[in-house]
């Protein structure tokens, strides 16, 4: 049907001369066929600094892998196609990118429910994965017959980029001078697969090819991308220069990347291959925090026995960057705010570590791709892994388990809240009602449906599970993979022109494990079951009782299963008992219903006192007995104490026993977790245990920062009992203080870098004490201030930004709330005099800042901490102005951020009117994600809450935030669901006014998953008010009956997205009734609103006229960055636009046509992809009129229903294939 | 009898004259040696019959009489001088006399005329007095081999060092409490300045003076600031690391050294010659390493020929 009639369409379009091949059209069902790319050529002729604006040209070889190839499905988000030639032919093709505006028509569903669903069809509409792609191609019907003999087809497609939003980024600093003297570049970037925002392409980590790149840039700038540089040459009036990189291995578009500035160059002195780039004046930064980079190459390349498997790497620093890393085939792409001198100390790890991560993803991730997106766990797992590894080796074993640990509970602590994560879906039928986790919000199946938080969790758990497979088949062996699959993989990359065997540099979780049981001979089936492929987290409980007289242990260990998050565990664990005699590891087998364990004790109770006691490491050291039980043996147990088990463990154990395990145990786990038990113990032995820990050289230092900050706690609930100086007082007089005048600290050396972080964290810990009246003591101020007052950098050879930083937050620790008389206004005048002090110092640093500023202005984004808790705890009024100036573009990223928490934290606070805009003309992608996840995390109100913030123009404001403003930049587009999803939940948000169908509203949440099709209401427009009114008349209850089967036959022919019929039973009977009226209601609608949408209509061709047809982008100019919270915020202008633009039905006359598609293109010269909509809108108004009629047959009633995004899949369903 | 108002106006004037000992000796002796020919000239005028007399006819009178006496003492001097000597005699004043047309013979009959009244001699003023020479500390006296009519030693400040100055603060407390406060004050004065005479913003509504902090300025490359270290950092890292950077250039001057086949060369040539053979060195480095960004940029092919 479909192929015909688009045939014929484009056949009258080429009769009429068409001078433009752009037309636009539905898409509809094709049979797809997968093509093998085999090499591509990106070409970009010219970058545009000014107008940010890039033009170029692409050439793909394709490969057909069946006879009659004539439909080609690409990639291609945002790219406004001037022409597509397959073999040099000019061929016609279709633009369509569904989740452009997720949800059509200014709907009034708003629920999430909803959202989400058509989004994730949405997603899968276009998925490469699948085979399907925004651009569909027809291939000229002169070359059909050549399929026969499966020729090459190159398909050559010239496009443009017009201030692109998503995929490149242009940084255009506002100063004097070239483009190259202001420091302009750009660069691309993307969440997942992206490439298809800059480039059209088969926007897949599974189709590789090779690769020739070139562009053409300033002569001033340099090009940087992936692959060989093959040469430079100047174009012909020698003002611009072209770089041309080929990559002879194959590679997926995803991974292919570009950035284009005035960078300087810096070859790698160990390895001449090595190329880092930096923006200008850098350099000094980026020769130091590049000089041990060949340390983390050696070690990479020694543990893999694997040589780097690019010929080159280059590592691009640019500003204004969307993650700190991103890898890409041969080169990565970083923020330049990890760049940093010899005299930073916290810094350097950290850029380190961002290194490390880039390179490990250099092999895997980059080199290796992966299968699918189900696959994404192992490469995420391995690169995570290696990461480790090299940690450990760097930072050393207590660096690596304190790291472990912490992701571990940072995964299970998400998981217990928001539900568990699944590294391994499989969508069983691909139906959609084997969500397999249902109790998340967005879907899982696609990437770009992820939440930002779950994909780091995400992340987090696959390595932790390589982690627990290595645990299984022993770290050589899991070496011995990586070293296969990497080796598998660089014999077939020198494959040429052989692409069936590329599929080598794939892997998938079945090759993966696969190559586990070929190289250990182990099954590690059970485990990957149990934490690949289902999803959450176990949690046990756990307590023990001795039995004197067997000298038994009797361990019990209890799970929780039930709640979320939460899965059952049966299997070995491991048990770890210190005794008097030694330390000793019992196996345990949980299993179905045993919960008690019997462990033998190995020492009698009695004591030899002049015994040392043997340590798990085999060290023997003294005890002091006396605190512990007479009759137990028992020092300490821990269970699980290697996480082999992705777990929580509340254990429960006398606080003596923490206290010996605090004090002797050397694992640095361990020695956290009885930090964490021991708050609850506020006792005098354990102020004494966690001081010792405190004093002690040899202990991890992070241990000793969690002790400084569990002493706070104890000493504040022991605050009564408490003797002598206030907790930690003494001890940092005495490391740090000079010892002729003890109220006075040595002049910083640093030399120490332990002492460095205990000296900075004590004084935050510090003024965390508070006294009886729940104040910080005055002691502690006083002391504050004087490290403040005496700090002496000068004979210093690194920089104390971060240790002033502190301090200025150890003040901010110090605020209690004011006492307020009433609701006065806060004035100098009634400023408590400790607070002016602190005020004093505030102001100080801050305007020291602005004349000497801090590396990546610590002290100011500290301050601002600190004017905010002044604020919050009524000291100064509340007032965010300071902080929006702050926020505003031109600051430091670090300090924008900074404000903007601020700013967050003042809606939240306020619950008052306050619009605060986000984010202004400039909007850098990693500041807005930052907005919206701490909005998110900090929200102004939540759904359970009542809240004047909570109202109509907010829930449209981010619905259409999330529905079509963020349609550049997939993460965004999460984090605004997600927002949504906190505010508002997964139904209705209950502000929203219930119109006069509102209770079938409600009900209709229910049904709106099943079946988008059902018009919606339009908006409160007077229009509109008499359109509902009138509908609620005319659509005067009908028979139940008769509207069941009504529904029914909506529902059947959509293949798709078929109903649960548990579901729609469930629904009781006046919900029918009313759903029914809905259907009635909105065929009225057509007719009603007709002058309304005329109106609208005009609009619309006004706004086409004046801005360039562009295919790629959205026409609405959504001031997606611009987050109103306010509730009596008129909608910018802009914004009315916007409302008025996505709804464009057609006029009345339109909407009546029920002749085909053509000859609606046909009349209308205006090649704007938004016909589709009208298309669309028609469609649906035949579909109406069908139903009206009941004359059409079902299967144009399919076809037209294929057009909503949510049933994009049904493109696909077998019975639609000729 | 003379006016007793004048009488006693002279004398007051002359007291008071003398009490004004604060003013410098020699106008004192000027002004009491007025104020005797005042009270002269009141004499005088009593002795002529007048009752009273205006003030200013009394001063005129007494410049006049000034001048006069002045007058024959100069000529009297002059006279005197002629014939060289010194001193004036009497005749030299007679002489004086006589040529100002006054009649010497009548002078001694004046002098013994029986109404004349006597005046008593001004009070003597006090020479001014010579400070004394400070005396700090015992004299020396003299030793045995010098005889003890020779002059005193002077005062031992004129020969003995006694150097003055104040101790020193070596107590640290006290030092890092100095450097810490001035260092506050420092920033705390810049800040103010920077505060008062550039925009700021404040926290405060009733009172904007109150802790004012200078206003945000957005820059359109914050990165620079905030990742280079500062002017003052990067001078405190030379200091420090001063030792270390030359290790570094030593090194890379090693090969530099080698060419230069004299080791014995004095210091400022060698580090001429490494100063301006360091970049040759790095581009044949560069030239060595084999980097595709490092490479000369082609002159594009010309086509036009085709």
């Amino acid at each position: 049907w479909d192929l015909l009639g688009l045939e014929i369409d484009m056949n009258r379009k080429k009769d009429k001369g068409f001078e433009t091949p752009l037309f636009l059209n539905v898409l509809t069902c094709y049979v797809m066929f997968i093509p093998h790319t085999t090499h591509q050529v990106v070409c970009i002729n010219n970058i545009n600094f000014q107008r940010k604006s890039v033009i170029g040209f692409v050439e793909l070889t394709i490969f057909p892998t069946v006879v009659n190839l004539n439909r080609i499905k690409l990639n291609s988000k945002q790219c406004r196609i001037y022409r597509v030639r397959v073999n040099d032919l000019e061929a016609p093709f279709i633009y369509n990118d569904p989740t452009l505006e997720v949800c059509h028509h200014e709907s009034k569903q708003r629920n999430l429910n909803y959202f989400s669903s058509a989004y994730t069809a949405a997603v899968s509409a276009v998925d490469p994965d699948a085979g399907h792609g925004e651009l569909v191609i027809k291939v000229p019907s002169e070359l059909w017959k050549q399929g026969d003999e499966m020729n090459v087809l190159k398909v050559y497609i010239e496009f443009s980029l017009d201030q692109p939003k998503g995929g490149l980024h242009f940084v255009v600093p506002d100063v004097e001078g070239s483009m190259a003297e202001r420091g302009a570049h750009v660069f691309s970037f993307g969440y997942q697969n992206s490439t298809r925002f800059w480039f059209p392409c088969v926007d897949s980590y599974s189709e590789l090819c090779t690769w020739k790149l070139e562009f053409t840039v300033d002569a001033s700038m340099v090009a940087v991308s992936c692959g060989d540089l093959v040469e430079t040459v100047y174009t012909h009036d020698m003002r611009k220069k072209t770089f041309h990189y080929v990559l002879p291995i194959p590679t997926a578009a995803s991974n292919i990347s570009l950035s284009v500035g005035p960078f300087e160059i810096l070859v790698e002195p160990y390895m001449h291959e090595v190329t880092h780039f930096c923006l200008p004046q850098l350099l000094p930064l980026l020769k130091h925090s590049m000089s041990y980079l060949h340390e983390i190459f050696e070690f990479y390349e020694e543990i893999l026995t694997c040589r780097y498997p690019y010929s080159c790497f280059k590592t691009v620093f640019v500003d204004e960057a969307y993650v700190q890393v991103s890898s890409y085939a041969s080169m990565s792409i970083f923020s330049t705010n990890l760049l940093h001198s010899a005299m930073i100390i916290d810094q350097t790890p950290l850029t380190r570590q961002c290194l490390a991560q880039a390179l490990a993803q250099q092999f895997f991730g980059c080199f290796i791709s992966r299968m699918s997106w189900a696959d994404e766990w192992v490469l995420k797992g391995i690169s995570g892994y290696i990461y480790g590894l090299y940690l450990k080796k760097t930072f050393g074993v207590n660096q690596y388990r304190h790291w472990i640990k912490e992701e571990l509970d940072k995964m299970v602590e998400y998981e217990l809240k928001m539900g568990g994560v699944l590294l391994h879906p499989t969508f069983g039928g691909g139906k959609d009602k084997d969500n397999p986790t249902p109790h998340l919000h967005f879907s899982i199946k696609h990437p770009h449906t992820l939440s930002w938080k779950y994909y780091k969790m995400f992340q987090c758990k696959a390595h932790l599970v390589m982690r627990l497979i290595e645990n299984r088949i022993s770290m050589e062996f899991m070496l011995q993979v990586f070293n296969k699959l990497l080796s598998l993989a660089s014999t077939a990359s020198s494959q040429k022109y052989q692409s069936h065997m590329w599929s080598q540099m794939l892997v998938s979780t079945h090759s993966f494990l696969k190559s586990i049981s070929n190289v250990s001979g182990k099954d590690i089936g059970p485990l990957i079951k149990q934490w690949v492929d289902q999803s959450a987290v176990v949690k046990f409980f756990g307590s023990f009782a001795f039995n004197r007289k067997r000298n038994v242990l009797e361990l019990e260990i209890r799970q929780d299963y039930t709640s979320s998050g939460t899965q059952k565990y049966v299997g070995p664990i491991k048990v770890t008992v210190q005794e008097l005699d030694g330390s000793f590891n019992h196996t345990l087998q949980i299993e179905e219903n045993s919960l008690k364990h019997d462990i033998p004790c190995h020492s009698k109770s009695r004591r030899n006192k002049k015994k040392k006691i043997p340590l798990m490491n085999g060290e023997e050291v003294d005890m002091d007995l006396s605190a512990m039980d007479a009759d137990s043996p028992l020092l300490w147990i821990r269970i699980d104490p290697d996480m082999s088990i992705l777990r929580k463990v509340e254990f429960e154990q006398a606080d003596f026993m923490w206290q010996y395990q605090l004090r002797y145990e050397r694992d640095v786990v361990a020695q956290e977790e009885s930090i964490l038990a021991l708050e609850k113990f506020p006792t005098p032995a354990s102020r004494l245990a966690l001081t010792d820990i405190l004093e002690q050289d040899q202990c991890f230092y992070k241990v000793r920062q969690g002790a400084c900050f569990c002493l706070a706690k104890i000493a504040n609930s022991m605050m009564s009992t408490w003797t002598g100086p206030p907790a930690m007082k003494s001890l940092f007089t005495r490391m740090f203080c000079c010892k002729s005048c003890p109220n006075i600290v040595k002049t910083n050396t640093f030399i120490s870098f332990q002492s460095y972080f205990l000296q900075k964290t004590m004084p935050v810990a510090m003024a965390q004490l508070r006294d009886i009246q729940n104040l910080c003591p005055k002691d502690v101020l006083n002391f504050i201030l004087d490290l403040i007052k005496y700090n002496d950098n000068r004979k210093n050879k690194f920089s104390d930004n971060y240790y002033r930083a502190e301090l200025i937050d150890a003040l901010t620790n110090s605020l209690t709330p004011a006492i307020s008389i009433s609701n006065e206004v806060r004035t100098v005048d009634n400023l408590n005099g400790d607070v002016r002090l602190i005020l004093e110092e505030i102001t100080r640093s801050l305007n020291m800042e602005k004349l000497l500023p801090s590396y990546r202005n610590t002290i100011t984004v500290s301050c601002l901490r600190a004017i905010r808790m002044l604020q919050k705890n009524g000291h100064i009024p509340s007032d965010p102005s300071l902080f929006k100036s702050y926020a505003e573009y031109g600051h430091f990223v670090d300090v924008r951020v900074a404000a903007l928490e601020a700013v967050v934290d003042y809606t939240r606070g306020m619950h008052r009117t306050s619009p605060s805009e986000v984010s202004r003309t400039h909007p850098i992608p990693y500041v807005v994600h930052k907005i919206l996840s701490m909005l998110g995390k900090n929200p102004p109100f939540t759904k359970a809450a009542e809240s004047p913030l909570c109202n109509e123009a907010l829930v449209d404001q981010l619905w259409k935030l999330m529905n079509s403003g963020t349609s550049h930049d997939w993460r965004l587009r999460c984090d605004a669901v997600n927002l949504y999803y906190t505010l508002f939940g997964l139904t209705r948000p209950s502000c929203l006014p219930l119109p006069e169908l509102g209770l079938v509203l409600n009900l209709k949440e229910k049904k709106a998953v099943l079946n988008p099709t059902i018009k919606p209401e339009q908006g409160p427009d007077t229009t509109e008010m008499t359109v509902s009114s009138v509908s609620m008349s005319s659509g005067v209850a009908p028979p139940p009956q008769g509207l069941k089967r009504k529904l029914d036959s909506v529902v059947g022919p959509l293949g798709s997205s078929s109903p649960e019929p548990g579901q729609v039973l469930q629904e009781e009977d006046t919900s029918k009734k009313f759903k029914i009226r809905v259907r009635i209601s909105s065929e009225d609608e057509i007719d009603m609103e007709s002058p309304h949408d005329s109106q609208a209509f005009i609009h619309h061709h006004l706004n086409i006229l004046e801005r360039p047809s562009t295919p790629g982008q959205h026409p609405v100019k959504h001031p997606a960055l611009i987050i109103l919270l306010s509730d009596n915020l008129e909608p910018p202008a802009v914004d009315q636009a916007v409302l008025s633009l996505p709804v464009t039905p057609l006029p009345s006359s339109f909407g009546k046509e029920s002749t085909s598609s053509s000859k609606h293109s046909g009349d209308h010269h205006h090649h704007h992809h938004h016909h589709e909509h009208k298309k669309k809108k028609k469609k649906k108004h035949k579909h109406k009129h069908k139903h009206k009629h009941e004359s059409k047959d079902k299967e144009r009633d399919s076809h037209a229903f294929s057009n909503s995004p949510a049933s994009g899949r049904s493109a696909r369903s077998p019975s639609m294939s000729d | 009898m003379a006016d007793p108002a004048v009488m006693a106006g002279g004398f007051s004037a002359i007291r008071s004259g003398c009490g004004k000992a604060t003013s410098s000796p020699a106008e004192n002796y000027q002004l009491a040696r007025r104020r005797t020919l005042q009270v002269v000239v009141s004499s005088l005028l009593t002795e002529c019959g007048f009752e009273s007399a205006e003030k200013a006819t009394v001063e005129s009178l007494t410049e006049m009489i000034q001048s006069y006496i002045s007058e024959v003492g100069r000529c009297a001097k002059a006279y005197c001088e002629h014939t060289a000597r010194i001193t004036p005699t009497l005749s030299d004043t007679v002489v004086t006399l006589n040529e100002m047309g006054f009649n010497v013979d009548t002078l001694p009959g004046y002098a013994k005329r029986s109404q004349r009244m006597v005046i008593t001699a001004p009070p003597v003023t006090n020479a001014p007095v010579i400070p004394k020479a400070l005396i700090a500390g015992q004299k020396r006296t003299h030793p045995s081999h010098i005889p003890s009519h020779f002059p005193e030693f002077p005062d031992p400040h004129t020969y003995i060092k006694t150097p003055t100055f104040r101790e020193p603060v070596s107590d640290y407390q006290v030092v890092r409490e100095k450097a810490a406060s001035q260092r506050r004050d420092v920033e705390r004065a810049l800040t103010r300045f920077m505060a008062k005479t550039g925009e700021t913003q404040s926290l405060f509504k009733d009172d904007v003076t109150a802790f004012p902090l200078i206003a945000e300025r957005p820059s359109s490359i914050p990165y620079l600031s905030a990742l280079l270290p500062s002017e003052l950092e990067l001078q405190t890292l030379e200091e420090t690391d001063s030792s270390e950077q030359d290790d570094q250039t030593d090194s890379e001057n090693t090969p530099v050294n080698n060419l230069n086949d004299d080791p014995g060369a004095d210091k400022e040539n060698s580090v001429l010659l490494a100063g301006s053979v360091v970049p040759l060195v790095k581009v044949s480095e560069e030239s060595m390493i084999d980097n595709p960004y490092l490479r000369p940029v082609k002159k594009p092919k010309v086509r036009r020929k085709k």
